[in-house]
C-alpha cells in the first residue's frame, strides 16, 4: 500500500479562474436565455389558437432556465476537466482536495432549484387551467378516429364529414373518440393534443386565430398504417380548415345540405312507427347488454358512458322529453331506435346500421318501460 | 417415553438443542426474505383490487348487465371457516413453542380440512354463479380472477402446510428450530388478510 | 501465519467447499460473480440483438416513405428493440450483472442472502428472452414496449407470447430485489453502517424495493392482458365494459419506477468512478445517498404523466405534474455533487472516467428535457412526438448505458485480471459521444416540429434531420463494436492489472483479480467511509488478503 502518502495539497481556494469562467458561462446563459426568448418559434410553426402563444411563452421560459444550467453543467465540467487534470508533473500518489461537503452549498443549491421548481409549477398551472376550464358558448365539433383516418361530426349535420372547418375567434370545444383502437388528434400548430380513445370522450377547448390549413397528426400507434395517419396521404385527407367567420358559415350550410341527403338520421326521420305491441322485455334486457350497454348504461341519467343513462328514460321527472327534445313516451323511444340520433354527446346509430329489427326495437322499449 | 421423543430425537426433553450463531442468521434472513415476498404478493392482489375498482367506478356501473347475484350468506360461512382455520394455526404453533407435539399435529391437522372446506365452498359458489370469466363483462374480470387468484394461494397453502407437517413428523424441526413453522404460519395468516379486503369488496361493497 | 480472526459462527465463517466440475463452477453456480458474469454476457447478446434492431430502424428513417421494410415489419422491429433494451438489457445488466458482481463484495460478504435464488433468477433470464424473440415467428407484437390495448388485444400471437415472457423476466427480477434488500439489510461486515456503505451499494439498496414491488405490478398488468387475449376477460374492452385507461395506469405504475431501476444503479457506479479517478472523496455522500432514496419513493407517485393526453380526469393531471418536477431537485443535488467532486481533483482520464464524465453532461440533458415534459401544457404538444424518443434515449443511453460501459471499464479488470485496452477505450468513447448526440440531439426539433414516433414512414419536411440521425447512428454502433471487440480480446491480451489498478478505497480491490470463490480469507470489519484518500483504508482484518496464505477452511457438505 506504499501509494498512501500523507500528502495533501494546501487547501485550494475558488480563485479568480474560477470567478472569470463562472462569470463567462454568466454570458454564454444570458445569451441563450436571450436566443429562447427571441427564438422566432412563430415563423417556422405558426401559434394557431389562443393557447398556443402561452404555451409557446412556457415553452420558451423551460428552454432558457434548462439551457442556462445545462451551459454552467458543461462549463464547468469542461473547465475543471482541464484545471484539475492530472499533469505529468504530479506524483503518481497526489491526491485531489480531501473535502466532503459544504452545508452551505449544498443548502443553495437545493433550494435555488425548489424555488425554480415553484415558479415553474405556477406558471404551468395557470396556463393548464386555461386550457381545461372553456367559456360557455362555445361550438361543440367532434372529432372521430378510425384506423387511419379521422371524421368529424357537427351540430346539426347528419352523418360523418371529412373535413374539419372551424370559424376563425370562435371558442370551440372538441370532443374525441375512436371507433376502434386508441388514436390520438394534434395539430402540431395548436399545440392541443388528446387521445381519441373508444368508449370515452376526450375534451380540448381553444380558441382558433389564424385562419389557414392546418395538418392532423395521429401520435398514438394505431396500427400498420399509423405512419400515414396524417393529413395529405393517400388514407386521409382529413385536413383542418380555419376559416373567416362567412366562408365557415358557407361551407357549414354547404355541409347540412350534402349530408342531409345522405340519410340515415334526425332529418330524415321515419314517420310510421314501429308495432310495440307484445314487446318482450326478458329479450329487451338480453339485447340491451349485447348491443347499448357499450354506450349506455342503466342507470340515472347523469351515468353517462357515451350516452346518458337510461333506467329512467321513461320514468324521470326530472327529464321528461328526450335528448332530441321531444316527449319521454315509448312511442318517440322507438323512432329515436329507428332512426338514431346525432348530437353533442356522439352519434347513436340508426336501426339498419344497429342491425336490429322491429321486433327487437319493440322488445328493446318494452324492457326500458319496465325499469322504474 | 412417547413415540415422538424416539423419532424426534432433537425434542428430548432437557436436552434442548440451543440454536448456533448460524441458524439465528440464517434465520433472520429466511424470515426477512418471506415477509418481502409477502409484500409483493400483496402489491399483486393490490393491482387486481385497483383493476376491480377502476372498473367499477369508471364504467357502466356495478353490477354490469348480465353479471349474476353474489351470495353473501354463503360467502359469510366460508369467511368464518376461513377465519377459523387461522386461529387454528394459531393453535397449532402455540403449541408447537410449549413442545406439545400430538396437539400441533392435530390443529394443523384441522386446519388443512378447514382451508379445504373453504375451497370447496367457493367452488359451490361458483357453480351457483354460472357465470363464464370471459362472458360475465367485467363482473368476471374483477370477481373470479381475484378470488381465483386468492383460491389458488389458499391451494398452495394447504400443500405448503402438508408438506411442513410431514417435515415435522420426519424430525425435521425442533421445539427451538422451526423457522419453516413460522413461515408457513405467516403465510396461511397473510391468506386470511387477503380474504378479509376481498370479501368486503365484493359482498359487503 | 494468519492473524487470529474473530470467529463468530455466523454466515460470515460459513464458505461453502469449492465447487467442482464445468457444470456447477460455470453453468449452475450459486457464486454471486459468476452468476453476475453470465447476467452480463445474456445481456450482452441481447444488446447486440437489440442494436441491430435499432440500426434496422434507422436505415428505414433515413428515406421519407421508407421502403426497406414494410410497415408491419417495421413496427414489430421497434417494438422488440423497446422491450429488449428494457427488460433483456438495461435491468438485467444493472442489477443482475453489475449488482451480482461488486456490491455483495463491496459489503464484505461472502455471498448474497439466497445464492440458490440467485441462480434461479438467472436462469429464468436466458428463456425469457428466447420466448421474446420467438414472437418473431409468430407475428411479434407491433404496439411498442407499451402494448396499449385495444391495439394490443389485435391479431397477433406474439403479443401473448410477449406478455408470457416479459412476466417471467419480472418473476426473476422480482426474486433478485428481495435476495439484494436481504443481503444488504442483513449481511453487511461488522462496523459497515449504512452512512460506511459505498454509493454503489446504496445504488443498488434503494433500486431492490423498486424490482421488488414494481415488478410485480407489471406482472399482474401482463396476466391481465394475457387472459384477455386467450380468455376473452374484458379488463382492457371498452365494448365489453373494460377500459383501455386501466392498462395505462397498471402498466406505467410499474414502468415508471422501472426507469429509476434502470438509472439508480448507474448513479451508484458514478459515485465510485468519479471519487477514484480524481483522487478525492465524493461530494455530499449523505445528500447523494438520501437523494437517491427521495428519487426511489416519488418515482412511485408520479406514473400518470405518461397519460396526461389520454382522456383520464384533468383534475388528475395537476398532482402528477407537481410531483414530476419535484423529482428535479434531488436529481440536480446529485449532478451537482458530482460537478463538485471534480473541483480540486487531480483527474485521470482514463477511459472509466471519460464515459463518467460524458454521463454527466448527456443524462443532465436528459433529464432537463424530462422536467419540460413534467409541464403538462407542454407536454400536449410533445407526447407521442420524437421528443419524447430525444428525452428517453438520452437518459437511457447517455444516462444508463454510458453507466454501464464506465462500470464496464472501471470493473473488467476486477473480473477479469486484465485491463482493457486503453486506446480503444478512448476510441470508443469519442466515436460513441459524437455518435450519440448526433443521432438523438436533433430529435428534439424534430418533435416539436410535427413528427410523431411510431411510425415506419413521415412527412418528407423531416427527411434531412432523420438522415443526419442514421448517419450518426453507424457512428455509435462503430463505438459499440468497438466496445465488444475491446472486451473479447482483452481477455486474453490484456495487460495484467493486478488487484487495484485503479487505487480505488472499496472492499472488491482489495482482494485479488479476479475474485476467489471465497471473496475474503477473513472477513474484514468496518470503521470508516471508504472516500477519505490519503487515509489509511478504514479496514481490519485484511492483511492475508493479497498474500499466498491458504483459502479459509470450507465447512463439510451438509
Amino acid at each position: 500500500m506504499e501509494w498512501l502518502v500523507e500528502n495533501r495539497d494546501p487547501v485550494v481556494r475558488l480563485d479568480r479562474t474560477f470567478w472569470s469562467v463562472t462569470a463567462l458561462l454568466g454570458v454564454l446563459a444570458l445569451a441563450a436565455v436571450l436566443w429562447w426568448a427571441l427564438a422566432p418559434i412563430r415563423a417556422i410553426m405558426p401559434e394557431a389558437v389562443d393557447k398556443a402563444y402561452q404555451i409557446d411563452t412556457l415553452f420558451r421560459f423551460l428552454a432558457a432556465s434548462g439551457t442556462a444550467l445545462f451551459v454552467y453543467v458543461c462549463g464547468y465540467l469542461i473547465y475543471f476537466s482541464i484545471a484539475f487534470r492530472k499533469r505529468a508533473s504530479d506524483p503518481p500518489d497526489k491526491i485531489g482536495v480531501q473535502i466532503h461537503d459544504s452545508h452551505s452549498l449544498e443548502f443553495s443549491w437545493t433550494l435555488i432549484p425548489t424555488i425554480f421548481v415553484v415558479i415553474m409549477a405556477i406558471f404551468s398551472i395557470r396556463i393548464w387551467y386555461g386550457i381545461e376550464f372553456a367559456p360557455p358558448n362555445t361550438l361543440v365539433v367532434e372529432a372521430l378516429g378510425h384506423q387511419w383516418d379521422y371524421s368529424f361530426r357537427y351540430p346539426g349535420v347528419n352523418g360523418e364529414v371529412a373535413e374539419m372547418h372551424l370559424p376563425v375567434g370562435q371558442p370551440v370545444t372538441l370532443h374525441v373518440s375512436s371507433y376502434d383502437v386508441i388514436h390520438s388528434f394534434w395539430v402540431p400548430d395548436m399545440r392541443l393534443k388528446a387521445d381519441m380513445v373508444p368508449g370515452l370522450i376526450n375534451t380540448l377547448d381553444f380558441t382558433p386565430t389564424k385562419p389557414g390549413k392546418y395538418s392532423i397528426v395521429c401520435t398514438e400507434f394505431c396500427g400498420t398504417l399509423h405512419g400515414d395517419m396524417r393529413s395529405g396521404t393517400s388514407n386521409d385527407k382529413a385536413y383542418l380548415y380555419v376559416d373567416p367567420p362567412d366562408r365557415y358559415q358557407t361551407w357549414y350550410r354547404q355541409t347540412q345540405l350534402a349530408q342531409a341527403h345522405a340519410g340515415n338520421t334526425i332529418a330524415v326521420a321515419s314517420t310510421s312507427g314501429v308495432n310495440l305491441a307484445g314487446g318482450d322485455a326478458g329479450a329487451g334486457k338480453q339485447l340491451f347488454a349485447q348491443k347499448c350497454s357499450a354506450c349506455h348504461a342503466i342507470g340515472p341519467f347523469d351515468q353517462k358512458v357515451v350516452g346518458p343513462g337510461l333506467k329512467g328514460v321513461l320514468h324521470d321527472p326530472a327529464h321528461p322529453n328526450l335528448v332530441n327534445g321531444q316527449p319521454a313516451t315509448p312511442a318517440n323511444v322507438s323512432k329515436i331506435l329507428q332512426n338514431g340520433f346525432s348530437g353533442p354527446m356522439g352519434r347513436m346509430p340508426n336501426q339498419t346500421q344497429n342491425a336490429i329489427s322491429d321486433k327487437d326495437i319493440a322488445n328493446l322499449v318494452a324492457y326500458l318501460n319496465s325499469l322504474k | 417415553m412417547t413415540t415422538a421423543a424416539v423419532t424426534h430425537p432433537g425434542l428430548v426433553g432437557g436436552h434442548a438443542e440451543q440454536p448456533d450463531q448460524l441458524y439465528v442468521e440464517t434465520r433472520e434472513l429466511r424470515v426477512q426474505g418471506f415477509l418481502l415476498f409477502m409484500v409483493s404478493d400483496l402489491v399483486l392482489f393490490s393491482s387486481f383490487i385497483f383493476a376491480y375498482l377502476y372498473l367499477r367506478n369508471t364504467g357502466q356501473g356495478w353490477p354490469p348487465p348480465g353479471a349474476p347475484k353474489l351470495d353473501i350468506a354463503l360467502a359469510a360461512l366460508n369467511s368464518i371457516v376461513l377465519f377459523g382455520s387461522g386461529a387454528t394455526m394459531h393453535f397449532a404453533l402455540e403449541n408447537w413453542k410449549h413442545e406439545h407435539f400430538i396437539k400441533f399435529a392435530n390443529w394443523v391437522m384441522v386446519t388443512i380440512v378447514l382451508g379445504a372446506l373453504f375451497l370447496s365452498g367457493q367452488v359451490i359458489e361458483y357453480v351457483k354463479i354460472a357465470a363464464g370469466w370471459g362472458s360475465s363483462g367485467i363482473f368476471g374480470a374483477g370477481f373470479y380472477t381475484l378470488t381465483g387468484m386468492h383460491g389458488f394461494h389458499v391451494f398452495c397453502g394447504i400443500i405448503f402446510l402438508t408438506i411442513l407437517l410431514m417435515q415435522a413428523t420426519a424430525g425435521k424441526y425442533t421445539f427451538q428450530k422451526y423457522t419453516g413453522l413460522t413461515l408457513g404460519t405467516l403465510y396461511w395468516h397473510f391468506v386470511d388478510v387477503i380474504w378479509v379486503v376481498l370479501f368486503s369488496i365484493f359482498y359487503l361493497y | 501465519m494468519a492473524v487470529a480472526a474473530v470467529h463468530s459462527g455466523g454466515i460470515a465463517d460459513h464458505i461453502h467447499p469449492e465447487p467442482q466440475g464445468f457444470l456447477r463452477k460455470y453453468v449452475f453456480s450459486i457464486d454471486h460473480k459468476i452468476i453476475g458474469i453470465q447476467y452480463m454476457i445474456t445481456a450482452g447478446l441481447f444488446m447486440i440483438m437489440a442494436g441491430m434492431l435499432a440500426e434496422l430502424i434507422r436505415v428505414q428513417l433515413m428515406k421519407a416513405n421508407g421502403g426497406f421494410m414494410t410497415p408491419d415489419t417495421y413496427n414489430q422491429v421497434y417494438s422488440i428493440h423497446g422491450s429488449t433494451m428494457v427488460w433483456l438489457v438495461i435491468i438485467p445488466m444493472l442489477t443482475g450483472a453489475f449488482g451480482n458482481l461488486i456490491f455483495p463484495v463491496q459489503i464484505g460478504a461472502r455471498d448474497v442472502a439466497f445464492p440458490w435464488l440467485n441462480m434461479i433468477s438467472f436462469w429464468l433470464f436466458p428463456p425469457a428472452g428466447l420466448m421474446l424473440y420467438s414472437s418473431f415467428l409468430m407475428g411479434a407484437p407491433a404496439a411498442g414496449w407499451t402494448e396499449y390495448p385495444p391495439m394490443s388485444l389485435q391479431g397477433v400471437a406474439g403479443t401473448s407470447m410477449w406478455c408470457a415472457a416479459i412476466f417471467l423476466v419480472g418473476v426473476s427480477s422480482t426474486m433478485t430485489g428481495i435476495n439484494f434488500l436481504v443481503t444488504i439489510l442483513k449481511m453487511r461486515a461488522p462496523g459497515m453502517t449504512f452512512t460506511r456503505m459505498p454509493l454503489f451499494v446504496w445504488g443498488q439498496f434503494v433500486t431492490a424495493p423498486l424490482l421488488m414491488i414494481a415488478t410485480t405490478a407489471l406482472g399482474a398488468a401482463l396476466a391481465a392482458l394475457f387472459v384477455q387475449r386467450e380468455f376473452g376477460v374484458p379488463f382492457f374492452d371498452p365494448t365489453k365494459g373494460g377500459s383501455p385507461l386501466l392498462w395505462q395506469h397498471m402498466f406505467w405504475f410499474y414502468s415508471h419506477p422501472a426507469v429509476y431501476i434502470m438509472i439508480l444503479p448507474a448513479f451508484g457506479m458514478i459515485s465510485e468512478i468519479l471519487p477514484t479517478f480524481a483522487r478525492k472523496p465524493i461530494f455530499g455522500y449523505k445528500m447523494i445517498a438520501f437523494s437517491s432514496s427521495a428519487i426511489a419513493i416519488l418515482g412511485f407517485m408520479v406514473w400518470a404523466h405518461h397519460m396526461f393526453t389520454s382522456g383520464m380526469a384533468p383534475y388528475l393531471q395537476l398532482p402528477f405534474m407537481v410531483l414530476t418536477m419535484l423529482i428535479a431537485i434531488p436529481t440536480g443535488i446529485k449532478i451537482f455533487s458530482w460537478i463538485t467532486t471534480l473541483w480540486g481533483g487531480v483527474i485521470h482520464f482514463d477511459s472509466p472516467m471519460l464515459f463518467a464524465i460524458g454521463f454527466l453532461a448527456t443524462f443532465t440533458l436528459g433529464g432537463i428535457t424530462g422536467v419540460f415534459l413534467a409541464a403538462v401544457p407542454f407536454d400536449l404538444h410533445a407526447h407521442g412526438t420524437y421528443f419524447i424518443v430525444a428525452h428517453l434515449h438520452y437518459v437511457l443511453v447517455g444516462g444508463s448505458l454510458m453507466g454501464i460501459l464506465a462500470g464496464l471499464h472501471f470493473w473488467y479488470p476486477k473480473m477479469t485480471g486484465r485491463l482493457m485496452n486503453e486506446k480503444w477505450g478512448k476510441w470508443s468513447f469519442w466515436l460513441f459521444f459524437i455518435g450519440f448526440n448526433g443521432t438523438f440531439l436533433p430529435m428534439h426539433w424534430l418533435g416539436m416540429w410535427g413528427m410523431p414516433r411510431r411510425v415506419a414512414v413521415y412527412d418528407p419536411q423531416f427527411l434531412f434531420w432523420n438522415q443526419v440521425a442514421s448517419i450518426f447512428s453507424f457512428v455509435m454502433t462503430l463505438a459499440m463494436i468497438l466496445v465488444i471487440v475491446n472486451v473479447l480480446w482483452s481477455i486474453r491480451n490484456g495487460k495484467r492489472s493486478g488487484p487495484n489498478p485503479w487505487r480505488a478505497r472499496t472492499l472488491e480491490w482489495q482482494i485479488p483479480s479476479p475474485m476467489p470463490y471465497y471473496n475474503f480469507k477473513h472477513v474484514p470489519s468496518v470503521f470508516g467511509n471508504p472516500y477519505d484518500f490519503g487515509e489509511p483504508l478504514p479496514y481490519r482484518g485484511l492483511e492475508e488478503e493479497l498474500t499466498d496464505s491458504p483459502p479459509p477452511i470450507p465447512v463439510a457438505a451438509h
